[in-house]
């Protein structure tokens, strides 16, 4: 079918043939027996009846008839473009050519001018050697045939140039009349080339429309083909469809009767079934009729009891809800309780912690309090012995103020009223001025008695010559100086005390093991010094830079006085007794006796290594010691060990003046007294005459005047007569008492 | 006639009322008027857009408007508007295609890619450049075009240049050329439009075509109108330089020789964008070959076209040498020339190291049988070249069957031009066929990988 409808070639274009002349033919037919080829082997391959294949293969040559349109309208292209560039490259070859020609022109012609040149100069030359020949010539005829030739050859030369010069115009001539050719066969082939181009371009237009059509041709055959075998196939598949139809249908119309007569059998057969179900299963019913009666009555009884049980369980329920309800409300109550409890009990927490707080800062500000009056009580207690000493001191020059008045009046009596002898009493106190504690303070520290112990194998001697010096005279200037004057006796007096209070306890150890032990300590207790220390001690004197070690050393051990040093001393020496003891039994058993004694205060007072050990020793000791002293002392009142002192100094002061002269006082003052009384009376008494003196001029006053009035003249008796009289009288008892006054 | 003309269209309504109080005005169709309506008073938008129209020189209203009253205005827009106003606002292609319509007939769109409106301001450049007598018009003419038309011109093909004091259209109608020519002659220069004001500015601008010469001097020829100086040639290749984005660069015909052409290329080294060049009808030697060569490899050419010039051997050695380390250039035309068959070999060698030449035209080159021979060895190791062409050289019988030879080997090669070639018709036959299986080849590769995609 599809080849035959392939078949009807156009009539332009006949199938290819290997044996055409044409070559682009000639590829064709192989190609397309290539082609048909391999159909046929993919044919083989594939089987027949593959509608697939056909399509492709139909496709193919639709396919075939384009690429063949294709190729065609390519060719078509080529040879047109060819046959227009044709005339641009035939252009291009005429252009090279004349190139060629014109470069092999240019060269010809150069060579030419070369040549020319070359000639021309040597015509040249030739006629400028004759001009040296013309000059030698001497005959004019000669002259002038020379000359003649001269201008001949010149002509010649100018020919031959204007030759040249005629052949070079003749070619540029040439070559313009050759450029207007070129120009009008340029234009002619630029015609020829539009021409041609339009020529190709309707003859591409024709080809492309045949193709065209050829294609369309192609395609409507192949549509057609399809079309054709489409339709055939169609029809016999109806046909096909109406006979099997029909076929069919006999056969349903059979199968109905038959059907038919089965299922008559079939029914008459289900009659008589059922007919006899029918009676089995009324029978049945009646039997289970009666079964589900008796299922009845069980189900009522059942239900009842059902409902019994059920309203019982629903009371149970309800109790169950209301204990619940009740346990419920009790958590709740318990739940409320333990909130209240915690409230509390944080709030109690929280007071506590406030209370402690509070209490904490009480106590602190009570420490605070305490410390601050333990401040003041020092401060009173300082305040008050300041206070002490004040009113000791006021009193005290009071109390001397008065004993010196007393010894003055005493002095006074004694010289004046009873005119004897005074000596003053012996006075020691009034050299002393303070209260007697503050002097017993003075005890030296530690330091200054290490001090003077160093100082001391400097002064050793001489202090104790001096000593021994004093000693011998105090006695004797005591003795004077307390017969001559008060001062005196009092300096002895003071250093009697401070000897007193320097030598107060008895040492048992002596000054040199003192100093030694010192000195030992210096060497060996160094650790106790600070680095710095020792640096800075470094550029001072070896004594000095011992006591400042011994000061560091001391403070570091806790040593502070005079007392602790003899301590010290003292401890270090038992200790090297106990050693001592220690060794000697020990070498007792091993060896002998050795003198004992020798070494109590020997030369080495310890042995160096041993000075650590003692140390520990005494500073364990000498703390527990301090410890119970410093206890004690706290206990101490200030004032009562002072009291009897006191008294005593009091009482020497008041006992200044001695009883005996207050007896000699005492009868002094009554015998004064008396005198006094006597001497009040005489007072009284020349008082008394002074009134009645005066008493006496005014009476006589008075009596003049009487006397002098002229009243009296008329009396009888003058008055003054009268007068007279007790004038007399008067006079009388004056000398009188003057007399008895005496 | 023009004017009134232009006077109408700018405002037809105007037209229409005044007409309307004749016969018109009683019918109620006017089949022949598509903007009639039978409306007597016109809508207010349309007598807005009247307004605008008529005004539009003075008070340009365009990218506001609604796109239906836009595409209104710019179809009654006249042509005649200033381009100052219209260069840079309107884009429509229909108002450009008005212009160039009205200004040169019907044109080819297609070569200024479906632009009208650069079609429009390309060829109104290349006009202002072509009538450009240096000297004598101001160069504020070309400037001033500068802004309006340099996001438009991609492309610019200047068909003459002409040189100072003389107009030749002008001398055409004033005659007294000779005075003109001696007068150009004793000028002081005879420079001609310096590019060097105007293609930086251009800021797409990719493809420059030069002419230095005049067109159609006619009977008025004289040398030095064809002249291109030695300074023209420096203002030139630095505009050049300036210009990066140039991918196309062509020129014809203006007596281009060794000096002025290693002076371009000295400029045009390393050009960032420079893809085609052609320097065709000049005067190029070896020496300027040799720079030309340098630049090859200097650059990113992909075609290079120097036909009709004087290289010989050693400019085409030297073009050789360059072509064998080459890999960009696509497209080599040496049509013209005189490489002789010490060139033609060194051709040849370069083809056996090149992989990506494509194309080679050696036409009309005095190539002769050795040559044939090189470049028989080279088809046969070259599998890159598609199209060669050597019409026009005397290889002569016995190259012909070295070539044969040599094609015979290659697969690559769909288009081999041996005419005037003075080879056998044998051979002539023979290679036709082999580069017509070659072509059936590529065409089954063509037809196969699109299939494949």
């Amino acid at each position: 079918m599809s080849q035959n409808g392939n078949v009807p070639q156009p009539a332009d274009v006949p199938t290819p043939s290997v044996l055409s002349d044409n070559r682009e033919e000639r590829i064709a037919a192989r190609r397309l027996r290539i082609v048909a080829r391999n159909e046929a082997k993919q044919r083989q391959e594939q089987g027949e009846g593959s509608s697939k294949e056909v399509e492709k293969r139909e496709d193919a040559k639709s396919q075939e008839q384009v690429d063949r349109s294709k190729l065609r309208i390519q060719r078509l292209q080529t040879d047109g473009t060819e046959l227009v560039s044709n005339i641009q490259v035939a252009a291009d070859a005429r252009e090279s050519f004349r190139r060629d020609e014109l470069e092999e022109a240019r060269r010809l012609r150069l060579g030419k001018l070369e040549a020319e040149a070359k000639s021309s100069l040597e015509k040249f030359e030739e006629i400028s050697k004759r001009w040296t020949g013309a000059r030698l010539r001497e005959i004019p005829q000669e002259l002038r045939d020379a000359l003649n030739s001269q201008t001949q050859l010149c002509a010649t030369l100018i020919e031959d140039k204007n030759k040249l010069i005629n052949e070079l115009q003749q070619e540029l001539k040439v070559c313009d009349d050759r450029y207007v050719r070129d120009l009008k066969r340029q234009a002619d082939e630029v015609d020829l080339m539009v021409e041609r181009m339009e020529e190709q371009v309707k003859s591409l237009i024709t080809t492309y429309r045949e193709e065209i059509k050829e294609i369309q041709g192609s395609f409507d055959q192949e549509y057609n083909a399809l079309m054709e075998g489409d339709l055939k196939k169609w029809e016999k598949l109806r046909k096909d469809r109406g006979d099997k139809e029909a076929e069919s249908l006999s056969q349903r119309i059979s199968r109905v009767e038959e059907f038919e007569a089965l299922l008559q059998k079939l029914r008459v057969e289900d009659a008589e079934e059922y007919n006899m179900i029918k009676t089995k299963l009324e029978t049945d019913v009646q039997v289970l009729q009666q079964q589900l009666q008796q299922m009845k009555a069980t189900y009522q009884l059942n239900q009842e009891k059902l409902e019994y049980n059920f309203q019982v369980l629903k009371k149970r329920d309800e109790e169950n809800t209301i204990t619940k309800s009740q346990q419920k409300r009790k958590i709740t109550r318990l739940q409320d309780v333990l909130n209240n409890l915690k409230i509390k009990l944080s709030n109690q927490e929280k007071q506590t912690r406030e209370e402690n707080q509070s209490q904490t800062e009480e106590y602190r500000r009570i420490m605070h309090q305490y410390k601050h009056m333990e401040k003041k009580k020092r401060r009173f207690a300082v305040m008050d012995a300041q206070k002490f000493e004040e009113v000791w001191r006021m009193n005290e020059e009071e109390v001397k103020a008065l004993v010196g008045r007393a010894l003055e009046i005493d002095r006074l009596i004694y010289q004046q009223q009873l005119g004897l002898d005074w000596s003053p009493p012996p006075l020691p106190f009034m050299q002393r001025s303070g209260p007697i504690r503050a002097q017993r303070q003075a005890r030296s520290s530690a330091l200054q008695t290490a001090t003077s112990m160093l100082g001391r194998d400097v002064e050793e001697e001489e202090e104790e010559d001096d000593r021994k010096m004093d000693e011998e005279e105090s006695p004797t200037t005591a003795a004077t100086a307390e017969g001559k004057s008060g001062e005196a006796g009092v300096g002895t007096g003071s250093k009697a005390i401070t000897t007193g209070s320097g030598t107060e306890k008895p040492r048992k150890v002596s000054q040199k093991t003192v100093k030694r032990l010192l000195e030992l300590l210096c060497d060996e207790a160094g650790f106790l010094i600070e680095n710095k220390l020792l640096k800075l001690l470094s550029p001072l004197e070896k004594t000095e830079q011992s006591l400042m070690k011994l000061d560091s050393i001391f403070s570091a051990m806790g040593i502070d006085n005079e007392e602790d040093i003899y301590q010290l001393a003292e401890f270090f020496v038992k200790f090297k007794q106990q050693q001592q003891q220690q060794q000697e039994e020990e070498e007792a058993g091993a060896s002998g006796v050795s003198g004992p004694g020798d070494s109590v205060e020997g030369e080495d007072l310890i042995h160096p290594n041993d000075i650590l050990m003692a140390l520990k020793a005494f500073t364990a000791q000498h703390h527990r010691i301090r410890n119970s002293q410093a206890a004690q002392r706290a206990g101490e009142s200030l004032v009562s060990c002072d009291v009897c002192e006191d008294v005593q100094y009091w009482e020497s002061m008041a006992r200044v003046i001695s009883p005996t002269k207050l007896t000699v006082w005492t009868s002094l003052e009554k015998a004064l007294e008396k005198y006094h009384t006597v001497l009040t009376d005489r007072s009284k008494l020349l008082v008394d005459t002074q009134k009645l003196r005066q008493q006496n001029s005014e009476l006589k006053m008075l009596l003049h005047q009487y006397v002098n009035s002229r009243v009296n003249a008329e009396l009888e008796i003058p008055p003054t007569q009268v007068i007279q009289i007790a004038r007399n009288d008067v006079i009388n008892n004056q000398s009188v008492t003057r007399t008895m006054k005496r | 006639m023009a004017e009134t003309i232009g006077a109408i269209l700018m405002d037809p309504p105007v037209m229409r009322r005044n007409l309307a109080a004749d016969a018109r005005k009683m019918r109620r169709i006017i089949a022949e008027d598509p903007e009639w309506s039978l409306a007597v008073v016109p809508l207010l938008t349309n007598l807005c857009l009247e307004h605008i129209v008529s005004n539009f020189e003075a008070k340009p209203m365009l990218d506001d408007l609604l796109p239906s009253h836009k595409a209104y205005v710019l179809e009654k827009l006249p042509p005649s508007l200033p381009l100052e106003v219209t260069a840079n606002l309107i884009s429509d292609e229909g108002y450009w295609k008005k212009c160039c319509m009205e200004r040169w007939g019907l044109g080819d769109v297609t070569a200024y890619g479906n632009s009208w409106k650069r079609m429009f301001f390309e060829r109104h450049l290349e006009i202002i450049i072509d009538l450009f007598i240096p000297d004598n018009t101001d160069p504020k003419t070309v400037l001033d075009m500068v802004p309006l038309c340099k996001n438009y011109v991609k492309k610019l093909s200047i068909s003459q240049l002409l040189p100072p004091i003389k107009d030749p259209q002008k001398a055409d109608d004033d005659d007294s050329s000779d005075t003109g020519s001696d007068s150009g002659f004793d000028g002081p220069s005879m420079d001609h439009f310096d590019f060097g004001i105007l293609l930086d500015k251009l800021i797409y601008l990719e493809e420059l075509h030069l002419v230095y010469g005049v067109k159609g001097c006619g009977m008025n020829f004289e040398w030095n109108l064809f002249e291109f100086t030695f300074r023209d040639c420096e203002s030139l290749a630095k505009a050049l330089k300036s210009c990066k984005t140039l991918r196309v660069l062509r020129i014809h015909q203006s007596k281009v020789d060794n000096e002025k052409c290693r002076l371009l290329v000295s400029y045009l080294l390393d050009h960032p964008s420079l893809q085609d060049l052609d320097l065709s009808h000049n005067l190029i030697g070896d020496r300027g070959a040799r720079a030309v060569g340098k630049l090859l490899n200097r650059s990113r050419m992909r075609s290079l076209n120097v036909y009709d010039n004087q290289i010989r051997g050693a400019g085409a050695q030297a073009l050789a040498y360059a072509l064998a380390k080459n890999t960009s250039l696509l497209t080599l035309n040496l049509r013209l020339n005189r490489l002789g068959d010490e060139g033609g070999q060194a051709i040849a060698q370069a083809l056996t190291k090149n992989q990506t030449l494509v194309s080679l035209h050696l036409g009309a080159n005095q190539l002769t049988e050795p040559t044939a021979i090189a470049l028989s060895q080279a088809l046969v190791q070259n599998s890159t070249l598609r199209s060669i062409n050597l019409s026009c050289n005397r290889l002569g019988v016995d190259g012909g069957k070295v070539l044969e030879e040599g094609m015979s080997h290659n697969g690559a090669v769909v288009d081999c031009d041996v005419r005037l070639t003075g080879i056998q018709q044998e051979s002539e036959v023979c290679i036709s066929q082999i580069l017509r299986t070659n072509q059936s080849k590529t065409r089954k590769k063509q037809t196969q990988e699109p299939n494949i995609k």
